[in-house]
């Protein structure tokens, strides 16, 4: 990937893979996984994105996901919508073809 | 085809049984992600965009029926119901489940198939011709040394963990269907003044961020001496290739480093001491292997059936079919059938289950049981008779594979790009239907003619964007995907690299290019030029000329 805008000022959600099945996972509020970006806690900043991924990465280090990291998003049609295109689409599945969307 | 013997099957057996052990040390926490994750990719396991994906090597790009039907389980079992033919004669499954792996693995050991060398820094799968065996150009078959090669580079100890991964491709065609100039080794079988039969050596080849075009290394080398000729190459590589910087590891870049007069000196004295050694391939030895790709019995057939015949004159989409997507076979009476995976709106590559059943059974039922990859993502039966044509075509359009394309401006490689690879920039199927979709009119595509694009999302190159005639990489341009076009590219004998064509354009602008190059194409070109000729003939210019005027 090309360096991406470091995009600091915008809310942010914590995601990873759950390492069973590889499915992408969003961490929540109460420090669960969840398969629904909607349900994914959110920090009003990177800044405060820190506790949620230090949680993430405790959860990574106990085997539960791996490669956990932080998504800048958007609140504006209410629920978080990742800003970069790639997010987009790893939360929504690809776009074309026979495995078009998010699948089962 | 070459069969398991119990040596194989074991080793097979035994790197399941080995992974399975390894999968559930993981899950339960005894091995961490970085233990671990050397460990799944020496199985093809690897963690994509949005899941597991696992690669299936498919030596040379051969598959028996079976395996083919194998591959549709996998699909069904443990992915979503497909999988993606690669451009290393490979297949990927998107979505594949960890604590599921091993399983897929057994089963897919059942029928001689695994994930050996399709990851890592090891020599990996080897690819060759897919008209391998059948060609009507061919000087001999080149599987029998892919396969050598298998058995020699199979878990070779001493190139388990080379600076990078290391690709070899064979064609014992000098029509070359292979891509051998584009690969870390190529080998073209070639004959000399003796008329004996033996391999000009090509290294340093490749694609990615640093494409080169490989070269020369040994013009003959004499069959008994491949492979410790190639240990020889490797072994020099692996001595002084660069570990400090990924992007400097390959051998291409040690070749361009030392020069090709220093490398060759360094090979030739290391093969000097060990030519004569274990390595040296006995007579018997080669006929052994041999014997698996001996020609299989042709039953005598007709080379001008009737029914075919009449097929041809009656049937508009047959003839198109047969024009575009059956080749020469050495054996009369027979034909190399090509089954396009690109039709209108798929991504290039990709079959379903109910395809890959429908292909072994037109297979077992056709083609004598054998079915090949290509590197061009589509799938190939090896030995048709012509008399069976109309049926096989009719069998492949009842399942959307008589996609009469081969060749064409919409028989376009693609990587799988930013819809599912983690690496990636920017997408490529999307843009590879935009542009099938443009030039769907079939009238328009004939006129056109040979016109090779290759997609990729970023600049690894799996693609093949550098040796498309028309090449488009995806770049991420401010979070905006982008792409850029090269043109004049070929993977072929006349292999070349292409020109930038000028600044990268948006999805549409860039599908509007390509429109825009054909165009100026065809009011360039001379009497049986394809657009590579014309492009060599008048250069860059009116084609940036046209592209950049609207711009």
């Amino acid at each position: 990937m090309a360096k991406a805008p470091k995009l600091v000022s915008n809310p942010q959600i914590v995601t990873a893979n759950d390492l069973a099945s590889g499915d992408v996972v969003y961490l929540t509020k109460v420090n669960s996984w969840t398969r629904a970006i909607e349900q994914a806690a959110i920090a009003p900043s990177l800044e405060h994105s820190a506790a949620l991924l230090a949680e993430a990465e405790a959860q990574a280090r106990r085997n539960i996901v791996v490669a956990p990291y932080a998504v800048p998003v958007t609140l504006e049609t209410g629920n978080p919508l990742p800003v970069q295109f790639r997010e987009r689409i790893r939360a929504a599945g690809p776009t074309a073809g026979i495995g078009a969307g998010p699948g089962e | 085809m070459y069969a398991y013997d119990d040596f194989d099957t074991q080793l097979v057996a035994e790197r399941v049984a080995q992974f399975r052990g390894q999968v559930a040390r993981r899950i339960s926490g005894e091995l961490s992600e970085d233990e671990f994750k050397p460990l799944r990719l020496q199985n093809g396991l690897y963690l994509q965009l949005h899941a597991y994906m696992l690669r299936v090597a498919i030596p040379y790009g051969t598959v028996s029926s079976t395996q083919m039907r194998q591959l549709g389980v996998i699909a069904r079992r443990f992915d979503r119901g497909w999988g993606h033919f690669t451009t290393r004669q490979n297949i990927q499954f998107n979505w594949i489940k960890l604590e599921q792996a091993p399983d897929a693995l057994a089963v897919l050991a059942e029928v001689g198939l695994h994930a050996n060398q399709t990851s890592g820094n090891c020599i990996r799968n080897t690819t060759s011709d897919q008209f391998a065996g059948v060609a009507a150009d061919e000087i001999e078959d080149p599987r029998v040394w892919c396969e050598i090669i298998r058995q020699w580079s199979t878990f070779h100890p001493e190139f388990a963990f080379l600076p990078r991964k290391f690709k070899i491709a064979v064609t014992g065609s000098p029509n070359d269907r292979a891509a051998v100039r584009v690969h870390d080794i190529g080998l073209r079988m070639v004959k000399n003044a003796q008329d004996e039969v033996g391999f000009e050596v090509i290294v340093g080849g490749g694609m990615g961020r640093t494409p080169i075009i490989g070269k020369t290394l040994r013009k003959f080398l004499p069959k008994q001496h491949l492979l410790s000729y190639l240990e020889a190459a490797l072994r020099v590589y692996n001595r002084y290739g660069r570990r400090d910087n990924i992007y400097k590891a390959r051998i291409k870049i040690l070749v361009q480093e030392l020069g090709i007069e220093a490398y060759r000196r360094e090979v030739e004295e290391e093969w000097a001491a060990i030519k004569d050694g274990d390595l040296r391939l006995p007579a018997e030895a080669i006929a052994q292997i041999a014997a698996h790709f001996a020609p299989p019995h042709y039953p005598e057939r007709p080379t001008r059936p009737a029914a075919f015949l009449e097929a041809l004159r009656g049937n508009i989409d047959f003839a198109r079919w047969h024009a575009r997507n059956v080749a020469k076979h050495k054996q009369p009476g027979y034909a190399i059938v090509t089954i396009s995976l690109k039709s209108e709106g798929q991504p290039p590559g990709d079959a379903t289950a109910e395809q890959m059943d429908a292909v072994a059974d037109l297979a077992e039922r056709f083609s004598l049981g054998e079915i090949r990859v290509t590197h061009e993502q589509n799938l190939v039966l090896p030995h048709v008779a012509v008399a069976d044509l109309p049926e096989v075509w009719r069998g492949l359009a009842a399942h959307g594979l008589a996609s009469a394309n081969i060749g064409l401006i919409s028989d376009i490689i693609a990587c799988p790009g930013l819809d599912y690879c983690a690496l990636a920039n920017a997408r490529s199927i999307p843009l590879a239907q935009s542009i099938a979709l443009r030039f769907n009119n079939w009238q328009r595509a004939e006129r056109i003619g040979e016109l090779k694009i290759k997609i990729s999302g970023c600049i690894n190159a799996c693609g093949h964007h550098h040796v498309g005639h028309i090449g488009i990489l995806g770049v991420d341009k401010a979070g905006q995907e982008f792409y850029q076009l090269t043109l004049g590219g070929s993977a072929s004998d006349d292999a070349a690299l292409g020109d930038l064509l000028g600044p990268s354009l948006d999805t549409e602008a860039t599908v509007d290019a390509v429109d825009t190059l054909v165009e100026t194409y065809l009011s360039l070109r001379q009497p049986e030029e394809r657009f590579l000729d014309t492009y060599r003939r008048v250069g860059l210019a009116p084609f940036k000329e046209k592209v950049y005027a609207a711009h």
